[in-house]
């Protein structure tokens, strides 16, 4: 790494952002049909801010994300039935199992949650990333206020 | 005749040390021995990274080119390619800071570099 002095001795070449000093945007998507693994891939683009040329890997330069119709994202083939979402409730013989199908019903932010949080860095970064995440089951949200761009999937 | 020993030189050895690994974590800076073996590491980790530096700068700037690229609707080895089609000779460090700091001549560099590439036929066809 370039030191203090080097640094003030010439310009810095190459752009750093800074936290706090981040223009975050909000975007919206509309989940209903979307396969979960596409949706969650470009979410997490946007969450990391790699759709943007100022992207700075120790600093979260990503935007907002507010998802709606969780409940109706897509899964293909029989993922609804077939694959299965795990949990261990902590007793001997605890490990629960639900497919995704049930899953999707019951609490849908769930599923695209995990999917996201699986996609972004793991640590204090990423965590810190997961929580610009809003996941909604319908149509209704309460960022309206911060008028959310459509965004492309 | 008194007796002679090494004590100062000791004694500045360890300052030395002692010097060198100011804000380390815990006794790492303030024992000798912990102090002295972590100065060696950190200076093996510092001539590694001296070298992993470039490397990790070229592809931050590739990644913000690509960036820049997806909002144009286009792909960073296009992009790149029409850009040497076209003798466009700008390094991935400037073609980064041009994407941050003037969009404008951004947007010019892709329609540039766009016409090379469709003007050329691919090697493939």
């Amino acid at each position: 790494m370039r030191t203090e002095h080097a640094a003030s001795a010439r310009r810095r070449e190459t752009f750093v952002a800074k936290a706090g000093q981040v223009e975050r945007q909000w975007k919206i998507v509309d989940a209903e049909g979307v396969p979960l693994g596409r949706l969650a891939a470009d979410i997490a683009v946007v969450l990391m801010g790699k759709h943007r040329p100022e992207y700075t890997p120790h600093v979260d330069t990503g935007d907002n994300v507010v998802v709606i119709n969780a409940s109706k994202v897509g899964l293909t083939g029989t993922k609804a039935d077939n694959k299965l979402k795990y949990h261990y409730t902590g007793y001997p013989g605890g490990l629960k199992a639900e497919t995704f199908g049930k899953v999707r019903d019951r609490k849908p932010e769930a599923l695209i949650e995990d999917a996201v949080r699986r996609m972004l860095p793991k640590n204090r970064l990423g965590r810190v990333m997961l929580k610009k995440l809003k996941v909604f089951p319908g149509t209704e949200h309460p960022y309206e206020s911060q008028q959310p761009e459509t965004m492309k999937v | 005749m008194p007796r002679a020993t090494n004590g100062p030189t000791r004694n500045k050895a360890r300052k030395r040390i002692l010097k060198q690994a100011k804000g380390y974590y815990g006794s790492r800076s303030k024992h000798r021995k912990l102090a002295k073996q972590q100065v060696i590491r950190s200076g093996v980790f510092a001539y590694r990274d001296r070298r992993t530096f470039k490397r990790d700068m070229r592809s931050l700037w590739i990644t913000r080119i690509t960036a820049a690229c997806k909002m144009r609707g286009t792909r960073y080895s296009a992009f790149m390619n029409g850009l040497k089609l076209s003798g466009v000779l700008l390094n991935r460090k400037m073609l980064s800071q041009i994407a941050i700091e003037e969009p404008a001549a951004f947007d010019q560099l892709v329609e540039i570099a766009m016409k090379a590439s469709q003007a050329t036929p691919s090697k493939s066809s």
